[in-house]
């Protein structure tokens, strides 16, 4: 989440708010009131309460429109110590853009959708060197432990491993599966492929040479 | 040797504490990939005007203008055994990629003195183009052993061009399969140094970087050029993506000199990698850089060489490729008698007795069109967030 935070009061003008989102390149501005969270507005809704660009009657009211006009009074927020999958899951279902962080009735934070597309980045490890692995493994106690020591024993390190849901097999009457991507310290993935296979798990990328 | 007796316009540097550089064991960077190289431009009679010229290896203050100190400290400790692995480990040695072999400080050092000596002798015009093809170690980060690379020969060379001839303007053009991420992180904000990298996508390759938007930064915004290609790309594709790239961007930068990393293991019977090429695509790299040199910046060229695991099939034809564009001699069309009778009984696969690979072994795949469309959506893409800033 970001800890510095552009904030306004509800008695501010549309003008002021539009000014500050442009200045700053952010979409979402809490709106606080002694203190205290009692809104929420994003650019769109200043936009979309004022006329459009190049009509006579914008500048006007720009200024009289007012903050406390056009924001949302119901705030969905989010707790520091809240887990970034759940921010992810509300920000999805209630189709909101950002959540405001508080810590009892303080705002800390805001945690936005660049955020959650930052930790996807940093869960599956891109950022760092390395080659991207997909292993289809049966769906069943052991099978994630039984490829990662595969790893192990050919001395690779696993930057990330990120699984996903299950897929019905290829073969019928075998177990269903789940894929994991592996994100690997290597730039040689042969001899770790061909264990991989001999130990029953199926190696979806890279293809055998 | 002495400089004066150098035949004509083209240099080779070379010797044979180059080829002290490998990992040993079954490790897939064998220094024997240059040797096999080496004689098979001799055995085809491309050397007999060209003697080797040896060179020194590199210093600790040319090494530190791109790497710290404590990492070349380390790597110095672990040639002699006399570092724990749970300290080399945070500095990428001792690992199956990189493992720690006897004196590796001073095999590294070797290579970049090549590089370095291939360097001056086209900057003090003794030649147009020298190549060294033990270099070309373009993942060899500022503190990292990253990739089967120790030191960074053409971030070193750079970075060394750029103190003794202050203005200068280097294009670094990086052929290898691979992402050239150690050089293009290098010269990152540099907007003197253009670095260009076509490789096979990162989205599932290593290093995992090398995307469009990846460009530069500040200063050097545009000055950073990445074409990732389709897994699957073949000749047909990379050779236009090449031509539609490579020309244009040097042309906008206009560079003064030209090093070229030259690996070769974009081809179909790499084991590491998917791109599928043939010898085709070597052959014309090689030559149309040799053109864009003598076009655009008097000739200054400085070839490398870099990744290659087929190292019997593949490498020695590609690199002699090579080697023939920069000394302006012909490849012929027969691979050596004497060279095949030498290493045919110590291949585990058989070498090809002809130079050039034959395009019916290798087929057009059935995506071939579906890739060839979205490689050209991303050198448009490339194209059009680069070239407003280069010009």
């Amino acid at each position: 989440m970001a800890r510095e935070i552009a904030t306004l009061s509800p008695d501010e003008t549309a003008a002021t708010a539009l000014a500050l989102c442009r200045e700053r390149r952010i979409r979402h501005l809490p709106v606080l009131k002694g203190g205290r969270l009692v809104g929420i507005v994003s650019d769109r809704d200043l936009r979309s309460s004022t006329p459009a660009l190049g009509d006579s009657e914008r500048a006007a009211a720009l200024q009289k429109v007012l903050v406390e006009d056009v924001m949302a009074r119901e705030v969905v927020t989010a707790d520091p110590e809240d887990p970034i999958e759940q921010a992810a899951n509300t920000m999805r279902e209630r189709k909101i853009g950002c959540l405001p962080v508080l810590e009892g009735d303080e705002l800390v934070g805001i945690i936005t959708a660049s955020d959650v597309m930052e930790a996807l980045v940093c869960l599956v490890g891109a950022h760092e060197p390395g080659s991207r692995m997909k292993v289809a493994l049966p769906d069943r106690p052991g099978s994630l432990a039984g490829a990662a020591g595969v790893f192990g024993m050919c001395g690779i390190n696993i930057v990330s491993a990120a699984m996903g849901a299950t897929r019905e097999p290829k073969e019928e009457g075998a177990p269903r599966e789940r894929i994991v991507v592996f994100r690997v310290d290597t730039i040689d993935t042969t001899e770790v492929v061909g264990y991989l296979e001999e130990a029953g798990y199926s190696v979806l990328w890279p293809p055998k040479p | 040797m002495a400089a004066q007796t150098l035949s004509s316009r083209a240099a080779i540097v070379h010797d044979l504490a180059l080829e002290d550089y490998g990992f040993g064991g079954d490790h897939p960077f064998n220094p024997l990939r240059v040797r096999l190289a080496l004689e098979l431009c001799d055995a085809s009679g491309l050397l007999k005007h060209y003697p080797f010229v040896s060179s020194e290896p590199a210093t600790e203050e040319d090494l530190t203008t791109v790497h710290s100190l404590t990492y070349v400290r380390m790597v110095q400790k672990a040639g002699r055994d006399a570092a724990a692995l749970s300290d080399l480990l945070p500095y990428g040695l001792g690992t199956p990629d990189n493992p720690v072999f006897p004196d590796m400080h001073e095999a590294c050092s070797r290579v970049v003195g090549g590089v370095l000596a291939a360097c001056r002798l086209v900057m003090t015009g003794q030649v147009d183009h020298a190549m060294c093809i033990s270099g070309g170690l373009h993942h060899a980060l500022r503190s990292k052993v990253s990739g089967f690379c120790v030191y960074n020969d053409a971030g070193v060379a750079i970075a060394r061009l750029k103190e003794d001839h202050p203005g200068i303007r280097v294009a670094y053009v990086d052929t290898d399969a691979h992402h050239g991420d150690g050089v293009q992180w290098m010269f990152y904000d540099d907007p003197e140094v253009l670095t260009v990298s076509m490789h096979e996508s990162g989205r599932y390759l290593f290093p995992g970087t090398g995307e469009i938007r990846e460009t530069g930064q500040g200063g050097g915004t545009g000055f950073s050029v990445n074409v990732p290609l389709e897994p699957y790309t073949e000749d047909e594709s990379w050779i236009s993506c090449f031509e539609a790239v490579v020309p244009e961007v040097l042309r906008a930068f206009g560079p003064d000199l030209i090093l070229s990393q030259n690996g070769c293991d974009g081809h179909a019977l790499d084991p590491l990698t998917h791109l599928s090429a043939t010898t085709r695509l070597y052959e014309h790299v090689s030559r149309r850089m040799h053109d864009l040199v003598h076009e655009l910046c008097g000739g200054r060229w400085v070839a490398t060489g870099g990744g290659g695991y087929d190292i019997w099939r593949v490498v020695p034809r590609a690199w002699t490729a090579l080697w023939a564009a920069v000394s302006h001699q012909e490849m012929p069309e027969i691979a050596s008698e004497d060279w095949l009778s030498k290493w045919s009984a110590k291949s585990p696969v058989t070498p090809s007795p002809l130079m050039r690979d034959d395009p019916e072994d290798y087929p057009q795949k059935p995506r071939a069109a579906r890739i060839a469309s979205r490689n050209e959506i991303t050198v448009q893409e490339v194209l059009d967030k680069v070239l407003p800033k280069i010009r």
